[in-house]
């Protein structure tokens, strides 16, 4: 019964209703605009609300998160430009069906997949998330150990050029979250005796600059890219059309809710896994893959918004993000006095139910939203981003003053910014670094808990770890994403597949 | 890491840097507890630090291998004008925030940088910052009650006479 109840919140509730309402529209804009990431989004807006409760804060964050997942693939289609990483894969045929002038009929088929894959993947969480999280207060120590390590070695294997560039980015977020007092014994960890370090580094600070300062930066290399203009004409798909693709759609769903859950791992993995299964499931497409086929925007769009159903089912019920999103959310949670994890759960199942009905909201708005209001969309996506750009920079400083009113997180801002800017030229992946920061408390507690109670024996860990089927299995995928990535996997591999 | 793009400009330098940064940190790290035990304050720290310090090794390692850059240079692709200006005026914004207030000095910050990057011409690049000043004043100020620094505007006067203007009015 108080499942139903939480779930009624944000229906009958009309200032939560019109925030995440409020927060798709938004989402699908910031996705959609070439620079405005998702992530930044969400991280400039914590500093906004955290004064809110916690209901309408998530509610609004919901909103950005489910639209800007979908908003991405807009600019794909009208610019070949993705608005977000995890629209990559619908630039491949969504751009050059506009080029036919199909540009209407793609975005409808996308919006349309889109809501298919975020159901899919919400329904998952609200199937999986309970008994998981029944299951997850069993784990030990070591496996939430396990899991972080997983998790950022996950995110840097898949998202940068390197696993080697992947791990400094994660092992660097994990050490800027170590920085202050250590809240065991007390001791300064890296306050070099400044005493303004002691309270540690604001991680919005960090989230702030690493995601919008530094992409602000970067989009100064491009910013008087003239945009290209697109006719758009009908938009509502049929229902042949939906029919006919709905099989596929519910496979690459399914990939989508999978990849999404797994820790570190987001939307843009999910899409191109998902176009790669259509590509190989697909004999004979209408039209080629990369010329315009229907199915290779189909796989990316259901995969990428079941993602985001599937990111929540970590983050809610262990408490590790699913991706970058969630690793901010899981700040916003920090910063409103709330744990996530099985306890939380357990605890208050309300906040689960509450958070599983704001995304159907949310998937239901992104429908009404995305098929309506074209021509204004295109509009506002031709602003010239030489005022988009210091608008952007404006909004990001006054978000990291207005959480602590402190200049000097306005300048930690502006350091990691401009630090996350070089990272970028230089091919070193951002997500590892916010998961890093996110994951090293608990790290951090977990390593000392469970070398603890195996009284400081590495070997005595080493053994509980391979008696234990779930840290044996959580320990296998760390060594293997690890060895997968060196040479010796390729030697064993190419020496098997000479045999 | 086996990739055959040539080495960008400066980061060879980036990447030594990464490498000194990471030593720093490793020494840090080390000075937190020393090897005083698996569970102490500074184990994750250096167990952290000390992977950076593999990582950000082989990642040099890997940038001396690579070729230079012959197209490319750090003027025009790695710290062009624009960025330099735009970095310059964030740190204005911050210096001068508290002594002038919100309202002020986001006005120039962004009458400056529209200017700067738009080629406008100065009265609309002030007409256009005036407006978004505004708008950003009315959301964050209102809806979000964010407190920012009234610094030379008597911003709660101002906000008091729309105030007291409204109650006149609904009277």
């Amino acid at each position: 019964m108080d499942a139903v109840n939480a779930l009624l919140i944000p229906i009958f509730d009309l200032q939560l209703l019109g925030l995440i309402a409020l927060g798709t529209f938004a989402g699908i804009y910031v996705g959609a605009i070439p620079g405005l990431s998702v992530t930044m989004a969400v991280s400039i807006l914590i500093s906004f609300t955290f004064t809110w409760e916690v209901y309408p804060a998530l509610a609004l964050m919901i909103g950005i998160y489910m639209g800007g997942v979908y908003g991405g693939s807009r600019t794909a289609i009208l610019l070949n430009i993705p608005g977000a990483p995890s629209a990559i894969a619908t630039a491949l045929d969504g751009f050059p069906m506009a080029q036919q002038g199909k540009a209407g009929e793609a975005i409808g088929i996308v919006t349309v997949v889109s809501f298919i894959g975020g159901f899919i993947g919400i329904f998952a969480l609200a199937l999986f998330a309970p008994s998981l999280a029944d299951f997850a207060i069993r784990f030990q120590p070591r496996d939430y150990f396990l899991l972080g390590v997983l998790g950022i070695l996950l995110v840097g294997s898949l998202s940068g050029e390197s696993l080697v560039k992947g791990i400094f980015s994660g092992a660097l977020g994990i050490a800027i979250g170590s920085v202050g007092m250590d809240p065991l014994t007390f001791t300064e960890r890296f306050t070099f005796e400044i005493s303004g370090l002691r309270a540690g580094v604001s991680f919005v600070a960090v989230m702030i600059g690493m995601f919008g300062i530094s992409e602000g930066l970067m989009q100064l290399h491009t910013v008087n890219t003239a945009a290209v203009k697109q006719t758009i004409g009908r938009i509502v798909p049929s229902w042949a059309q939906v029919r006919k693709h709905l099989p596929l759609g519910l496979q690459t769903s399914s990939i989508g809710t999978v990849i999404g859950a797994l820790p570190g791992t987001g939307g843009d993995i999910a899409a191109l896994m998902a176009y790669d299964h259509a590509k190989r499931v697909t004999k004979n497409p209408e039209v080629p893959f990369g010329k315009g086929a229907i199915e290779g925007l189909v796989a990316p769009e259901t995969a990428n918004n079941a993602a985001v159903g599937g990111a929540f089912i970590p983050m809610l019920t262990l408490g590790i993000p699913g991706d970058a999103v969630t690793a901010i959310m899981i700040g916003a949670l920090f910063i409103h006095g709330l744990n996530p994890g099985p306890l939380l759960m357990t605890s208050q199942p309300d906040m689960f139910w509450f958070i599983v009905s704001s995304l159907m909201l949310a998937n239901c708005f992104m429908l009404i939203f995305g098929l309506t209001g074209i021509r204004l969309f295109v509009k506002i996506v031709e602003l010239p981003r030489t005022v988009l750009l210091p608008v952007i920079l404006l909004l990001s400083i006054v978000g990291a003053y207005a959480v602590n009113n402190s200049l000097t997180d306005v300048y930690w801002m502006l350091g990691f910014g401009v630090f996350g800017y070089f990272m970028k030229l230089y091919g070193y992946p951002l997500g590892p670094v916010i998961l890093g920061v996110i994951l090293s408390r608990l790290l951090d507690d977990n390593w000392r808990r469970a070398i603890i109670s195996d009284q400081e024996s590495l070997w005595m860990l080493l053994k509980g770890t391979l008696a234990s089927p779930l840290s044996l299995v959580l320990f296998a995928a760390v060594i293997l994403i690890f060895l997968s990535k060196t040479p010796l996997w390729g030697l064993v591999f190419r020496r098997k597949t000479a045999a | 890491m086996q990739t055959k793009q040539p080495r960008r400009p400066g980061e060879l330098v980036f990447n030594l840097a990464m490498v000194l940064g990471s030593l720093f940190l490793l020494w840090s790290a080390y000075g937190i507890s020393g090897f005083e035990a698996l569970s102490a304050p500074g184990a994750v720290p250096m167990v952290t630090t000390a992977a950076m310090l593999v990582c950000a090794v082989l990642i040099f390692r890997e940038s001396l291998r690579k070729g230079a850059s012959t197209d490319e240079t750090v003027a025009r692709d790695i710290l062009p004008l624009p960025i330099l200006v735009t970095i310059a005026a964030v740190a204005a914004y911050a210096l001068l925030l508290r002594p002038l207030g919100f309202l002020p000095t986001s006005f120039l910050f962004l009458t400056g940088l529209i200017y700067y990057l738009g080629r406008y011409s100065l009265l609309r690049a002030a007409l256009l910052s005036a407006l978004i000043v505004l708008i950003i004043f009315l959301i964050f100020r209102i809806v979000f009650t964010v407190l920012m620094p009234p610094g030379i505007v008597p911003e709660a006067e101002i906000l008091a006479w729309f105030r007291g203007l409204f109650a006149g009015r609904g009277a």
